[in-house]
């Protein structure tokens, strides 16, 4: 790694040049000096650190980004092309900029606010960095510097929202080796109901990096179902931090798909503040070539009477490289708590490699709790059976693949989404014949 | 339609088959009985082209064409149909989803068009009162959380669907049932015809009484031992398989 200050003075200069958003607001600037000072003495995140242990920002470090894009030439053929939903509210960002002509955002419900961050600056004022901690991973500090748009979800009091809200995210690979640090903020009032897709596209081949903050606040009796789909450039740098707050009774529902990007890092947080509330933590990362993705959860249970399910599964090809760390914490007051957490992982080939992790702090003492994780191959029964049917092996292969991946999609209610996804792994997954 | 010659098989290097002769003729209904460890196995196995079977001697003809040189899938498209011992589950494979890709493989390879969902959908609908399964069963995973009984009457469903040319039934009245075991036979009796053959394995004389077969081959170490017609079944059955060993290979 390289010096600290010599690593940060970069980002500085970038702040000050660079057309960020609130540079009137003396309490963003503030923020935004905090984060600074913190960048510049925790730097970015080393091996040595032990929730690093497998994944070196080392390329990331010595790749040369720009913060400037250029314009970009996409068009709303394309963003229908892209887009997970059709039947959605939509707000597109393309290379770190929102194009409100792309967005779909005429005739919000009442009660519903989805708006760019940085027309949201005084509106999230409140709760912005409440959810993450600036002090722990460079990544945030360094996003907190120097972040610029993204999506602002407010959903009022007792309104269910009718349609799923999805980010588009598109990175278009018209400027080359973009660098964008985005920042989301989902704020569901009381009693509230909403759907949320992040979506992340890279369009071409190309080199990028997009580090992502997410902050989801959650009140009481409120049910978010938060989608994540990652479908970046196999060059890209993908750095996504997702991090909620839950008051008593409400229920945060996630599911992390993980399909591009040459590395890739989810940290994906929930902090259980009430009773009665609830996590769901699902994910699928499905890797090929030379692709590394990792995923560190963290559920913690502060209070009694919580659940949490867990359920992250791994399909790995080729060269790559899979790390799945979860960890739940069931503090010492949280008695009552039910939670289960497991990881599940498909090797495909000889040359990939999975590092798993599941672990579990208890400090309660009536808790019911489970947690383990697998990793296996194809079952040669299963493929024999299909190929007796006359399935041809790589049909009977990805099939049973597909089979081994999209479970994790059943555990969510949207039957639209979850064909939505079901389609995007297919795809992903090798070809036989058709049959 | 089915030649088997001198056939040898070993697996991890022990032999397992020794010396098979076998001859099938369209329209015919064998049985293939045996003790535990006789080969009965390994024979439908290395017929369905399961891996890790060496063959070592012998040949296996089907409708002209050397069986052993095609793969599992080229078996069954050309009309080899294997109803398993025990039928595996696959979670997250439809049943239906299953059905259509082994249909339209073999329609495919027999320059067939695919056919279209209304008329799949008729087809199934018919097969399945035939083996008397729901429709639900259709929209499952393979096999998913089947009972015993179940997953044989979805094989059989299998093979009416498929309409194979050669169907090899492997211990298909193992863990059934008395009445599973009836509409298990009255499914596949259903399906004899004068170009379909059927090879039945078996360790027991009672599936016997529901399919009758025109052919009963005793195996015995990797053998058949002793051939005659379903009265041999019978005499089996009260002599046991130690009276046949008693005889000594067929000539």
């Amino acid at each position: 790694m390289k010096q600290l200050n010599e690593l940060a003075t970069p980002f500085a200069t970038v702040a000050e040049s660079s057309d960020l958003p609130g540079q009137d607001l003396p309490w963003l600037q503030a923020l935004r000096q905090r984060a600074l000072t913190q960048f510049s003495t925790a730097g970015l995140p080393a091996k040595k650190q032990e929730d690093w242990k497998y994944t070196s920002l080392w390329n990331l470090s010595q790749h040369p980004f720009t913060h400037q894009a250029v314009e970009s030439t996409v068009d709303a053929a394309q963003v229908e092309d892209l887009a997970l939903l059709d039947d959605a509210y939509r707000l597109v960002i393309v290379d770190g900029v929102y194009v409100a002509t792309l967005s779909q955002l005429d005739d919000l419900p009442v009660g519903l606010t989805v708006r760019p961050f940085s027309a949201s600056l005084d509106s999230v004022k409140q709760q912005l960095g409440q959810q993450v901690a600036l002090d722990k991973v460079g990544l945030t500090a360094l996003n907190t510097l120097l972040m610029k748009e993204g999506v602002m979800v407010h959903v009022a009091a007792d309104t269910v929202v009718d349609k799923p809200i999805e980010l588009l995210v598109i990175n278009s690979g018209a400027t080359a080796d973009l660098a964008t640090h985005l920042r989301n903020m989902i704020v569901l009032d009381v009693n509230a109901q909403a759907t949320v897709v992040e979506h992340y596209v890279g369009v071409t081949d190309g080199v990028n990096f997009t580090n992502v903050v997410s902050e989801v606040v959650l009140a009481e009796q409120t049910e978010l179902f938060h989608y994540k789909l990652q479908q970046e450039s196999h060059q890209a740098f993908h750095i996504a931090t997702l991090a909620a707050k839950q008051a008593a009774g409400s229920q945060w529902h996630t599911q992390n798909i993980t399909l591009g990007g040459k590395l890739s890092r989810n940290d994906v947080h929930s902090r259980l503040e009430g009773e009665q509330s609830h996590t769901t933590m699902d994910g699928l990362y499905l890797l090929n070539d030379e692709q590394h993705a990792d995923t560190h959860t963290r559920i913690d249970h502060l209070v009694p009477n919580t659940t949490s399910n867990e359920l992250y599964k791994g399909v790995l090809n080729d060269e790559c490289h899979g790390v799945f760390n979860g960890k739940v914490i069931v503090h010492q007051d949280a008695q009552k708590t039910d939670s289960n957490q497991y990881n599940h992982n498909l090797l495909l080939s000889r040359g990939c490699a999975i590092d798993t992790k599941p672990e579990m702090e208890i400090y309660a003492d009536d808790v019911k709790c489970g947690h383990g994780s697998t990793v296996g191959q194809l079952d040669m029964d299963q493929l024999f059976f299909l190929r007796a049917r006359g399935l041809d092996d790589v049909t009977a292969r990805s099939l049973l693949t597909h089979a081994f991946a999209v479970d994790v999609l059943a555990r969510l209610p949207s039957e639209t989404i979850r064909q939505a996804l079901s389609a995007v792994i297919e795809q992903r997954l090798p070809r036989g014949e058709k049959s | 339609m089915l030649e088997i010659k001198n056939l040898h098989a070993s697996v991890d290097g022990k032999d397992i088959l020794k010396g098979i002769n076998l001859t099938v003729k369209p329209g015919e209904v064998h049985a293939i009985m045996g003790p535990n460890g006789a080969g009965k196995s390994t024979l439908s196995n290395v017929l369905a082209g399961r891996d890790g079977y060496e063959i070592t001697q012998g040949s296996v003809t089907f409708q002209d064409e050397d069986l052993l040189a095609l793969e599992a899938e080229e078996r069954a498209r050309r009309g080899v149909f294997l109803a398993f011992q025990y039928p595996v589950e696959i979670p997250g494979v439809s049943n239906i989803y299953l059905l259509k890709a082994a249909l339209n493989a073999v329609r495919t390879h027999q320059g067939l068009e695919e056919l279209d969902a209304m008329d799949f959908l008729t087809l199934v609908r018919e097969k399945l009162k035939l083996v008397k399964m729901d429709e639900d069963f259709m929209y499952r995973g393979v096999n998913e959380g089947f009972s015993g009984g179940e997953k044989k009457r979805n094989e059989i469903l299998q093979m009416a669907l498929l309409e194979p040319t050669l169907a090899i039934l492997d211990e298909t009245d193992s863990g059934l049932d008395i009445d599973a075991l009836k509409t298990v036979s009255e499914g596949v009796n259903a399906l004899r015809s004068a170009d379909r053959s059927i090879v039945m394995i078996t360790h027991y004389q009672r599936l016997l009484d529901y399919i009758v077969p025109d052919f009963v081959h005793v195996l015995s170490d990797g053998q058949i031992v002793k051939s005659g017609d379903k009265e041999l079944a019978k005499e089996l059955e009260s002599k046991g398989y130690s009276w046949v060993h008693a005889e000594g290979p067929a000539a």
